[in-house]
């Protein structure tokens, strides 16, 4: 299968070292090759999906061309492969740096890293929509759906989202998203923020979502003192970001987005282990993540509890 | 009295082959990622096998449908977060330390 793989990229990218498996990646391969001094990486799809609102490769390597050119830091992107030994990938840059957020937290955390996150996302909030029409809309009612597919009773993520019908702040203008912007999806090295992975959760939203998605205390790899992301505080983060895109987000707007982050991702838990369960995808990675879904629970309890909930 | 071994002295031997005999073998970063995954899974798995589970699960559901409903009184959060805590004593009793 290697063998035949390397063939197929060799057609398009010229003689390659031997294709390397990254470890991680449940839902998505992830090879490496270098092609003369060229680094690269492959990004290759697997067995299912995540849940039915994820990109294609085929869309997600277009958002990674439009966010390239509007100078998002992002892998450079190489080439779109329809059929790479039997499933569809994409080429791209394989960026030198951290991205294990374990590590990340551990380590000294670069003193930028918090701004040039902000300053990432209001890049990637002003790309133009008619640059990639097939993104669609998210609603909370999206979210409601994926529970009912799932079909168990989780009174705390019922919760939430009551919670979250009752407490919507007055919409804004839906703005191209990232989907998944959180430490984890970031390559970072000593100097900061070295490219935004993972596209594929991209889609139309409210800003204050994807901005508030790092803030979800499972991405904070432990180190949940520092509310961003287990490497910062929010403020200067949030402040950064209001300055250069005039959107003037609410300190409640990210509380309540880091409410929808967390039910997002209960809910996120549940669909995975459904892949496990219904064989879609055997894994005990994914089983497990049906379990772990309590602690998201939790946080959402203790969310609601600070907002004044009883 | 359970046949003994019991089924979390199964597990537990299970684990302490997996732990102690194959993770030394293993030198793909990625099988012993996974592996450490499984350990953790047999763990959970072990815990759960000397409690009683806290919760019942039409109750759950009617709880869940309620909610879903709009009829949320005081004291629906504290009951809802008590249960929640209790399935974390089997799912990660470490993660309760975080709060």
């Amino acid at each position: 299968m290697i063998a035949d793989m390397r063939e197929a990229l060799e057609e398009v990218l010229g003689p390659i070292s031997e294709p390397v498996l990254l470890p991680g990646g449940a839902s998505k391969e992830a090879w490496s090759v270098d092609a003369g001094d060229e680094r690269l990486l492959v990004r290759r799809a697997g067995g299912g999906v995540i849940h039915r609102h994820t990109l294609s490769l085929r869309h997600e390597f277009d958002v990674l061309q439009a966010a390239h050119e509007a100078g998002v830091k992002v892998p450079r992107p190489v080439a779109y492969i329809e059929d790479l030994d039997g499933r569809e990938a994409f080429v791209m840059e394989r960026l030198e740096g951290e991205t294990i957020g374990r590590r990340i937290v551990r380590e000294p955390v670069p003193e930028r890293l918090p701004l040039q996150m902000a300053e990432e996302l209001a890049k990637i909030h002003a790309l133009p929509p008619e640059r990639l029409p097939f993104l669609e809309a998210a609603t909370i009612d999206r979210l409601v759906d994926e529970l009912d597919e799932v079909g168990e009773p989780h009174p705390a993520i019922e919760l939430g989202l009551w919670w979250l019908r009752e407490n919507r702040p007055p919409e804004r203008e839906p703005v191209v998203v990232h989907g998944d912007f959180r430490i984890g999806n970031l390559v970072v090295d000593e100097s900061g923020l070295v490219g935004v992975l993972d596209w594929e959760f991209a889609h139309l939203d409210d800003p204050a979502r994807d901005l508030a998605f790092s803030l979800v205390r499972a991405w904070r790899f432990g180190a949940d003192h520092l509310r961003l992301g287990g490497i910062g505080d929010a403020e200067p983060y949030l402040e950064r970001y209001n300055e250069l895109t005039g959107f003037d987000v609410r300190p409640e707007e990210l509380d309540y987005w880091e409410v929808a982050g967390n039910v997002g991702w209960a809910i996120g838990c549940l669909t995975q282990a459904q892949r496990h369960l219904t064989g879609q995808d055997r894994s005990v990675e994914l089983a497990i993540l049906g379990r772990l879904g309590a602690e998201v629970e939790y946080e959402i309890c203790h969310l609601l509890e600070k907002q004044g909930v009883t | 009295m359970s046949e003994r071994p019991t089924p979390d002295e199964l597990a537990e031997a299970i684990e302490e082959f997996l732990a102690g005999e194959i993770l030394p073998t293993l030198e793909d970063r990625r099988l012993r990622f996974r592996l450490l995954v499984a350990l953790n899974a047999l763990g959970i798995l072990r815990r759960e096998l000397t409690k009683v589970p806290p919760e019942n699960h039409a109750e759950q559901r009617e709880l869940a449908a309620r909610i879903r409903e709009g009829d949320v009184p005081a004291g629906t959060l504290a009951h809802v977060k008590a249960d929640v805590a209790a399935r974390l004593q089997i799912d990660s009793p470490r993660y309760l330390d975080r709060y």
